[in-house]
């Protein structure tokens, strides 16, 4: 046999070897999908969102919300939690060349551009001492909550952070100083006029109502008009009448706690009207209807003390909001549920500070796209965007830091 | 009593609505879909009405939209900010202008732009609850156009004058065929006239001009280009190789088009790498062969060989990176992606001619007047691969920060598909250099015998 024959053969035989192994390839990745079950992926893109203008720089991240437009708005606390040394630049007089705090309300496009920011104290409204969540509702509306010491209050913005509305009133929540002359602030989870330092909003386009955690100082979920801002009604854990008395620390051996501990951090309504609420200390999500009925609740990585494991949710974008996200600020890390069994199918991330890792993150919401955002409180202090990445067969309960491949 | 008061209240709550006169917004995108149907196209829009400045809004003092009076604003802003900045084409001639047929506020989160009809249920719907609490630059606008055509079929052509609506304009236009098959388009800014439906000749022609552009805006390119034109002085060598490296890329792009190429993010950085290396690599070898006192076209079939096997390889690669380029072009394809593609080609094959001939004409030209024209190789071949080599670094290190997908049987199979393409690129060389080594060696013996060949 010559040389060319020979050549001719190898070429052969190194296509025959390549039809089988791709055949044999194709019907392990066909099985894979048939017998593991499926949950959304995700890989973190450490490029979003762009570098800040101005030498700002962010404080605790404490809320999350996507618009219609898939428009990313981030509200965070500024310098009021930065340090001296992280915010030369605003200091009198200055210290360096770098940094400044941000404006708490920023509002980015899918690129990762700034296109907008605003926020802070104004004429005709009370900004809350430590802004706390952020939504933006079907009709465009910019909601925050605030969980300063004083907050009982919430406001609604336009998108260009014209004042719309405040419901409740700063200080409300204070009760008589103490023997030091110390002012104090106890909850009232049965006031009708103010809350205790609202968490988070949820507002259901169908009823045009708005749902409110609240919150830090308060036990219960609230509903209001979301034009008025009139109260309608409420509701303590398991639809149970709020009671502000003070439960003492998590026991995760202990029966389930009756009333919500400090914090309710969240209350989204699905598509199906189910409302999920983020019991945070006590480690679980309650479900009812919207009418505040009990439904069944959850208990998510149980043994987690502290500030809790439930930080908040958000629903994947399929149609019949098959997976929930939920943000472990405890755990660092990101469990996504089946909505339906609320079980856990896999969870990513871990501590730390490169992109994909996280410290405390504190809220969460999704896109039209899937893609799925992040915002860490305390030092971590930023946004980072994870991007969807189709359904795949879940191989591995931690998945670790999902780092782009 | 009680009427009058109300009256009253009203009067001071919307008498003297504000004109809006914003900012002009960073972000905007238009969703619009054309269907063609009988004599008539219908244009249904939506364009958020913070695009839409300089509108007496009928609204109260704090800004809250009339929803009961708006109709006369609506139609207002549609007709200044749409209908007079809207240009459709059928078979080349202007139609005339549309006719706002109907209007409506609709929420930001309304769906109704999910689909054609849906859309058109909306406007033919109720309007929004006049009891909506709205700010004016919250809503969006949803408008029915309709325009009269010449004939039922035709190819449309639409260009609109979006711009001025925000810093940022995207559109999103859907032409809805008679048959029901839906074409997307997605565009930023103007992008000048649109053919929606465009023959293969006009696709082909904007492909072909595609091409001939991109390698003349391409520096990587037309270093590789320049790399291989310089120990190369004859015009069928030069076509032999340059057309080698086109039909390589022409393969790989031709794949991408067609979804078989890695979706990894990983993917664009290592390919950009790659042309980085290419560069180097060209660069270096000709520097070698000129040290070495190796001149390729004078040592005939296997050095010429080698080098055209080099620029098939490196053909691959520069097809992916031109696939990348190509990437938001494609919509504008019509039915004819092939068509298309192989016109980009045949652009890039033109424009590398040109850029080659001409590298070549000045490094014949040039180094004549040289005492020493191989040292004058060794410099320019210096020059480029330390532009390649600070590339490679640049681009590498983006690379870097991507690791290897993990080897699932999913990577494993698009790597079994990626192999054989290699391997039926290498096939193929294999095939056609033992076709010229067979024609060289029968040239040699009708030389050697006296014969015609």
């Amino acid at each position: 046999m010559n040389r060319n024959a020979i050549t001719a053969v190898a070429f052969l035989v190194m296509f025959a070897g390549l039809g089988a192994a791709y055949l044999y390839l194709s019907r392990d990745v066909a099985a894979q999908a048939r017998n593991a079950a499926q949950a959304p992926a995700f890989e973190v893109d450490p490029l979003w969102p762009k570098p800040l203008p101005n030498h700002w720089v962010l404080g605790s991240t404490i809320g999350v919300s996507v618009d219609e437009s898939d428009h990313i708005w981030i509200i965070h606390r500024s310098s009021a939690t930065l340090g001296n040394n992280e915010k030369g630049l605003e200091l009198k007089p200055p210290t360096g060349e770098c940094c400044a705090g941000a404006p708490p309300v920023l509002e980015f496009d899918q690129a990762g551009n700034l296109l907008n920011h605003w926020g802070g104290p104004g004429q005709g409204y009370e900004w809350p001492s430590s802004n706390h969540g952020i939504t933006v509702d079907y009709k465009g509306n910019v909601w925050i909550g605030g969980n300063g010491e004083g907050d009982a209050q919430l406001l609604k913005f336009t998108k260009s952070g014209k004042f719309l509305l405040q419901v409740g009133k700063a200080n409300a929540r204070a009760v008589p100083a103490d023997k030091e002359g110390v002012s104090k602030f106890g909850g009232n989870s049965n006031d009708n006029t103010s809350f205790g330092r609202v968490a988070k909003i949820f507002v259901d386009p169908k009823e045009n109502e708005a749902f409110i955690s609240d919150g830090y100082l308060n036990k219960r979920v609230v509903v209001l008009n979301a034009d008025t801002g009139a109260f309608k009604r409420y509701w303590g854990a398991y639809g149970n009448k709020p009671d502000d008395t003070n439960l003492g620390p998590y026991n995760p051996d202990a029966p389930p706690a009756p009333q919500f501990r400090n914090p309710v951090h969240c209350a989204e309504l699905s598509v199906d009207r189910l409302l999920y609420v983020c019991d945070r200390v006590n480690d679980r999500i309650q479900v009812f209807t919207p009418a505040g009925k009990f439904i069944k609740e959850v208990f998510i990585a149980k043994k987690s003390l502290g500030e809790g494991s439930v930080w908040d949710i958000a629903f994947s974008k399929d149609p019949q909001q098959t997976y929930v996200f939920l943000a472990d600020g405890r755990n660092m890390k990101i469990r996504i549920l089946k909505r339906d069994t609320l079980e856990e199918l896999t969870n990513f991330g871990d501590g730390g500070r490169q992109p994909g890792q996280f410290y405390a993150p504190h809220s969460i919401a999704t896109d039209s796209k899937g893609n799925l955002y992040t915002t860490e409180t305390y030092e971590g202090k930023r946004v980072q965007r994870f991007v969807y990445k189709g359904l795949r067969p879940v191989v591995a309960k931690d998945q670790g830091v999902v780092w782009p491949r | 009593m009680r009427i009058l008061a109300a009256m009253a209240a009203a009067a001071v709550l919307f008498c003297g609505g504000p004109a809006f006169a914003h900012d002009v917004p960073d972000d905007v995108v238009v969703q619009a879909f054309l269907h063609p149907s009988g004599g008539r196209l219908t244009l249904l829009v939506r364009v958020p009405l913070a695009a839409m400045r300089d509108v007496d809004v009928p609204a109260n003092a704090r800004g809250v939209v009339d929803l009961t009076r708006v109709d006369a604003a609506l139609r207002h802003a549609a007709t200044i900010w749409l209908i007079q900045g809207i240009e459709v084409r059928q078979d080349g001639r202007a139609l005339p202008s549309g006719e706002l047929e109907s209007v409506r506020l609709s929420l930001p989160s309304d769906r109704a732009f999910g689909s054609f009809e849906t859309a058109r249920a909306a406007l033919e719907g109720e309007p929004l609850d006049p009891t909506t609490q709205l700010q004016w630059e919250q809503g969006v606008l949803d408008a029915r156009i309709e325009f009269p055509l010449d004939h039922p079929g035709g190819r449309l052509a639409w260009r609109a004058d979006t711009r001025r609506l925000g810093q940022r304009v995207t559109t999103v236009l859907r032409l809805v065929t008679t048959e029901g098959a839906v074409r997307a388009f997605e565009w930023h800014g103007d992008p000048g006239l649109v053919q929606l439906d465009p023959r293969w000749h006009q696709a082909a022609l904007s492909f072909l001009r595609a091409g001939i552009e991109h390698v003349f805006t391409g520096p990587d390119h037309l270093l590789f280009l320049l790399c291989i034109a310089i120990p190369l002085r004859r015009v069928r060598t030069l076509v032999l190789v340059v057309t080698s490296f086109t039909l390589a890329h022409a393969a790989t792009l031709v794949a991408s088009a067609y979804g078989v190429a890695p979706s990894g993010a990983w993917f664009p950085p290592l390919v950009e790498t790659l042309i980085a290396a290419s560069i180097v690599w060209m660069a270096l070898e000709n520097i070698f062969d000129s040290v070495a006192g190796r001149d390729i076209e004078a040592d005939g079939g296997r050095a010429v060989a080698r080098r055209w096997a080099a620029t098939t390889a490196f053909g691959l690669v520069h097809g992916f990176g031109f696939s990348f380029a190509l990437r938001d072009q494609l919509q504008f394809a019509g039915s004819h992606l092939l068509a298309s593609l192989l016109a980009f080609n045949v652009g890039v094959e033109i424009a590398q001619l040109v850029v080659i001939v001409g590298a070549a004409t000045a490094v014949t030209l040039a180094f004549r007047r040289l005492s020493s024209p191989r040292v004058a190789a060794i410099v320019v071949s210096a020059l480029a691969a330390h532009t390649g080599w600070d590339w490679l670094l640049e681009r590498g290190a983006v690379w870097w920060q991507y690791p290897w997908p993990l080897p699932s049987a999913e990577a494993l199979t698009a790597m079994a598909i990626w192999v054989s393409i290699v391997f039926a690129a290498a096939a193929g060389a294999w095939g056609v250099r033992r076709v010229l080594a067979r024609s060289a060696e029968n040239a040699d013996r009708a030389a050697v015998s006296g014969k015609p060949a």
